[in-house]
């Protein structure tokens, strides 16, 4: 049974670097540098508010994103409009952050699962904030920083717990993909030269 | 309008409670844990075609290991639970929401009366359950055709004892609403079944305060006499503007145009895809919507507007 064909056109993405804030950010200089990460987990959904599915190898589509997921056939919740959604990225250390209630923004610690954020890598020792305009590589795919990821208030619901706030500004980062290819949990995340 | 997250349920077990009703036991492939619920709650199931049917969870709201809904096989119906009875097996996967709450059992009352028709019972049980647990006044009139059709007659039987009352149509005294008697500031009455028995029901008790009398239907609205008119609409953020022919709902036409609006029953029924909206004549064709919050926001599904309207989309 496919419960997701969908006749729909292919979504409209914007290229990352030609994002308004990808743009800028590719004129500037400065970022950390040095850094070696990890990719943690893989996450996709098929269509929107459908739960995530945790995949041990993915394949990644330059223009596209990742085979299977909801913004790869343009039925995501935030498909219609024109963006950079190939691929999403978030810090397990944001995580991490979350689930001790820092800063003290809720009532208390909110455990989100790599399984329940809704962003398709979970990365760690990856400064997703200095990516911006930025070229990168996980295993072997090349990313480009688009603009940063911003808690939307359809995840609350979604999760009917209040991470909209503890979210801010470490929601992490959407981008393009510039090289596709597989990819594994367990890929090294590094820096690339502009 | 709530979002809620679909999951890919197994169904772990299929069983015929009457020739017609089929009672499913759903569980996450995964997780241990089901999103949480209350009594009177129901999912949303996704048939194949991207359609959605809209049942009762009939078990225990303490359970988190599971959902179970009881879905009766409509011979006239539009065809999803004639889906569902030849597809959804043992071991199949469904495609189910985490649970909503349109018929929520009221804190304040003291009394509550439960008025149940044929699969209309659902919701009931879980509230039975509940109600017995918190050792809570209620009682239940139930109709149905006959005790071998009604459905999960005998575990509301197990639930209730004898404080279950049966008023069944093919023999006997049939129900009447008078049977809830009198009005009383602490009683509350929820009542779930054909729209004729909640009609009969809202009628009888049209003097008592709205937010006393509860009910639920699961099913579409036939309105003889409305004619569906075309109508344009104009989207606030980016003033584009669509037509919407008189044989395609708004919502159709939002997401033909790339809207993805959340939506879910297409009946008016659920509230899923409430949106804002400003200039314009609504014609309301839902039955969700309280009368104070129609002035901006409507339905599309169902409701459409005189000449033009303008979404805050």
């Amino acid at each position: 049974m496919n419960f997701h064909a969908s006749s729909k056109p292919l979504p409209k993405m914007v290229e990352a670097f030609d994002h308004p804030a990808g743009s800028v950010a590719l004129s500037k200089r400065g970022g950390a540098s040095g850094w070696r990460g990890k990719l943690l987990h893989i996450h996709i959904a098929p269509s929107a508010s459908y739960e995530m599915e945790e995949l041990s190898e993915a394949e990644c589509v330059a223009g596209r994103g990742i085979v299977g997921d909801r913004y790869y056939f343009g039925s995501g919740t935030y498909s219609p409009k024109p963006d950079v959604r190939e691929v999403t990225l978030i810090e397990q250390e944001a995580l991490d952050a979350l689930s001790r209630n820092d800063p003290p923004l809720q009532d208390g610690p909110i455990v989100l699962e790599p399984c329940d954020h809704r962003r398709n890598l979970t990365v760690i020792g990856v400064p997703l904030n200095h990516l911006v305009g930025r070229r990168f590589r996980v295993g072997e795919i090349i990313l480009r920083g688009g603009r940063l990821n911003f808690p939307c208030k359809y995840l609350e619901e979604l999760l009917g717990k209040p991470v909209y706030l503890p979210l801010y500004n470490r929601s992490g980062l959407n981008c393009g993909i510039e090289r596709g290819g597989i990819i594994r949990p367990g890929d090294t995340v590094e820096l690339l030269e502009q | 309008m709530t979002a809620r997250v679909i999951m890919k349920l197994r169904v772990f077990m299929a069983r015929h409670t009457t020739a017609d009703v089929l009672h499913l036991t759903l569980t996450h492939p995964i997780r241990p844990e089901l999103p949480e619920w209350t009594a009177g709650a129901h999912v949303d199931l996704r048939l194949q075609d991207g359609r959605i049917r809209q049942y009762s969870l009939c078990g225990d709201p303490s359970d988190r290991s599971k959902y179970e809904i009881a879905v009766k096989l409509e011979a006239l119906g539009r065809g999803g639970s004639k889906w569902i009875h030849e597809n959804l097996k043992e071991g199949a996967i469904a495609h189910v929401s985490a649970p909503r709450n349109n018929l929520p059992i009221s804190a304040a009352a003291e009394r509550h009366i439960l008025v149940a028709g044929g699969i209309g019972i659902t919701p009931f049980l879980s509230m039975a359950k509940t109600f017995k647990s918190q050792g809570k006044n209620f009682i239940r009139p139930y109709c149905a055709l006959a005790p071998q059709r009604a459905p999960l007659f005998s575990s509301l039987l197990d639930i209730c004892g004898p404080r279950l009352q049966c008023w069944f149509s093919n023999s006997g005294p049939r129900f009447k609403p008078e049977l809830i008697g009198h009005y009383s500031p602490t009683t509350h009455v929820y009542v779930c079944g054909p729209e004729r028995l909640l009609d009969s029901v809202k009628t009888h008790l049209a003097d008592w305060p709205e937010e006393q009398v509860h009910g639920e239907i699961f099913q579409a609205t036939l309105d003889e006499n409305f004619k569906a008119e075309p109508f344009e609409v104009t989207i606030a953020s980016s003033g584009q503007r669509l037509v919407v022919p008189a044989d395609k709902s708004l919502l159709d036409v939002l997401r033909e145009s790339g809207w993805a609006l959340p939506s879910s029953c297409g009946l008016g029924l659920c509230g899923s895809c409430e949106c804002s909206y400003r200039d314009g004549v609504v014609i309301h064709r839902d039955k969700v919507l309280p009368i104070s919050r129609r002035q901006d926001r409507m339905m599309p599904c169902v409701s459409r507007a005189r000449v033009a309207v303008t979404l805050d989309l």
